[in-house]
């Protein structure tokens, strides 16, 4: 018989949806608002995962006196029996990796824009992209966090939940919080004078130099700030998971965002959350439809693909801004504009 | 205020500016007039930093220029708008006013976080804005985006947006280039009476010669990277050489 656990798969699609929409949010920062081709989302989304993933590792172990290397089975082994020993242990050390993660994340994008900021865009795109798979190759052959195999029995910070149905939905709902707080991050520097200094970053650089402006200086923050949140998507991914290994981290994954961001318009936080539920959707159906029939004849692993290729190019034909498309600035500006030509004409 | 000393640059062998000198006196309005291809344009982009001269020297306010990068000049106060206006397409006509004070606290991302901050200097500037787009007849578009806008109101608003960035010495590269003759009049009234009221200085360059010359004190006129001829409008309407320059010789 087909079971299909609805509670389930919407639990996963929720979590899946979450980090997506993080991570496609922090690409809007930087396409979207900015006009920065970031090609290598997918490395500050690694070395977030790689990041926790190692750190709650190496702490728990720490912890409870095992000595062993991180990456062997006595390791997995003994991370299970403590993982669920000391809750206070597990919560603080996730929001300990989220803050560390945002900043190393955050300062490592900061050091790779700096030599491309100063040249054209494409130098950009190139850069991260390159240290993406770069990384991701060193990382397969990096022994000491498992090579290939990677990572794995990462205490997850609910493990003390003896549930896993409720441990996993008060996990979805913790990732759907830091989505909200990143929308509304996002949503609060857009709509600020910084936000409108990155539209004019992208509309016409050179007369935003003109103006006086420093714009290396606010391409490295913007570029801070979304690997930041990135790194911040790939903690939450490898606590879902329990495990990371490099091939996770194909740039692929970069493409997806990238896909979501186009699909649910440049330059508008609410279409990058509608692209990413959508996709992530589409993802996780095919996922599930893959289970359903392990025979079909098409793979409908190979099939998501080709329906998110199909919805950009829907997309780029019919809509090309994207399903939301941009939306003007709402600073103080209009109000006090309001204020003045109301004052005038009762006068 | 300005003060250009035997200015030259080359480009290759072509010598789009040969040693000129010129001086702008603080609170006058100074025209610079030539034929097409005369050095108009590049003596705006060498005064502003666009490019570096190949000799001579540029001061302003008694400190020396040539060499500052174009946003250090910009926050000196010497301001220019472009022949072929450089706008925000995607900005609304505010923001694109707005963007121009150099400084501001919100454009630091730290600070861009707390609207408290912010928000009394955003609200003052919004309606410094305002009152130089209704000034310049460009109110009802206040929230129209640029790309929506007509080609005499793109060259007004570059204007309005010299006119927003802490300007001291505005250099105006043809500001009624496209726009109707009583538009570009009233424009001209109000560069007069932002002197008048401000203090400001301006140098424009302007084909219209009709306008121009009912506005400025002295005219400056190039031709082929020289000065030809400089003084008051009439006196230089006057002069044999420049009739020449423009409608060659007879």
């Amino acid at each position: 018989m087909l079971g299909f656990d609805v509670i389930g798969f919407l639990i996963s699609w929720l979590t899946l949806f979450g980090t997506y929409a993080i991570l496609s949010m922090s690409l809007n920062l930087e396409i979207g608002f900015t006009g920065m081709a970031d090609f290598g989302k997918v490395a500050f989304y690694g070395i977030g995962a790689y990041l926790a993933a190692t750190i709650t590792a190496f702490t728990f172990l720490f912890v409870n006196g095992i000595k062993c290397p991180l990456h062997s089975v006595e390791a997995i082994v003994a991370l299970k029996e403590c993982a669920s020993k000391n809750p206070a242990l597990n919560v603080s050390i996730f929001v300990l990796c989220i803050l560390i993660t945002f900043i190393i994340t955050g300062a490592i994008g900061y050091l790779i824009s700096y030599p491309t900021l100063r040249v054209g865009p494409a130098f950009l795109g190139i850069t991260v992209l390159s240290f993406g798979e770069l990384l991701r190759i060193f990382m397969r052959h990096f022994e000491p966090t498992g090579g290939t195999k990677g990572l794995a029995g990462i205490p997850h910070p609910l493990a003390w939940i003896p549930d896993p149905r409720l441990r996993d939905g008060i996990y979805a709902a913790i990732v759907l919080v830091v989505m909200l707080l990143t929308y509304l991050l996002s949503e609060k520097i857009a709509n600020s004078p910084f936000g409108r200094l990155m539209r004019t970053v992208r509309d016409d650089e050179i007369a935003t130099l003109c103006l006086g402006k420093h714009v290396p200086r606010i391409k490295a923050a913007v570029f801070f700030l979304a690997s930041g949140l990135a790194g911040i998507a790939g903690v939450l991914l490898a606590y879902y998971l329990g495990s990371v290994n490099p091939d996770m981290f194909v740039p692929a994954v970069t493409f997806n965002v990238w896909a979501m961001v186009i699909f649910g318009g440049m330059g508008n936080n609410k279409g990058a959350l509608i692209g990413s539920a959508i996709i992530t959707f589409v993802d996780r159906i095919s996922f599930v439809v893959n289970l359903l029939f392990p025979q079909a004849i098409i793979s409908p692993d190979y099939i998501r693909w080709m329906i998110v290729g199909l919805l950009i190019l829907i997309t780029l034909l019919f809509k090309p801004q994207g399903l939301m498309p941009e939306t003007p600035i709402k600073t103080l500006a209009l109000t006090a504009v309001a204020e003045e030509s109301g004052g005038e004409e009762n006068a | 205020m300005l003060e250009v000393i035997d200015l030259a640059r080359y480009f290759g062998g072509i010598k789009a500016l040969d040693g000129v000198s010129l001086k702008v006196k603080k609170g006058s309005i100074v025209g610079l007039i030539g034929p097409n291809g005369s050095g108009k344009t590049t003596l705006f982009n060498v005064v502003t930093g666009f490019y570096e001269p190949t000799r001579g020297e540029v001061w302003f306010n008694g400190e020396r220029i040539d060499g500052l990068n174009p946003n250090e000049i910009y926050l000196k106060g010497l301001v220019r708008t472009f022949q072929i206006p450089r706008l925000f397409q995607s900005l609304s006509v505010l923001e694109n006013v707005l963007v121009t004070p150099p400084h501001q606290i919100g454009e630091s991302p730290l600070n861009a976080l707390f609207k408290k901050k912010w928000a009394n200097q955003e609200m003052n500037l919004a309606r410094q804005a305002f009152n130089i787009l209704k000034m310049l007849g460009l109110a009802p578009y206040t929230n129209i985006k640029v790309s929506d806008l007509s080609a005499a109101h793109i060259k007004l608003l570059e204007t309005a947006r010299g006119l927003m960035g802490g300007a001291k010495l505005l250099l105006l590269d043809e500001p009624t280039a496209g726009v109707a003759y009583t538009t570009a009049r009233e424009l001209f009234d109000f560069i007069v009476k932002l002197r008048d009221e401000k203090g400001l200085t301006f140098f424009i360059i302007e084909h219209r010669l009709e306008v121009l010359m009912d506005y400025v004190e002295y005219v400056y006129v190039l031709h082929n990277g020289k000065l030809l001829s400089e003084g008051k409008p009439d006196e230089v309407v006057e002069d044999k050489k420049v009739i020449e320059a423009y409608i060659g010789e007879g």
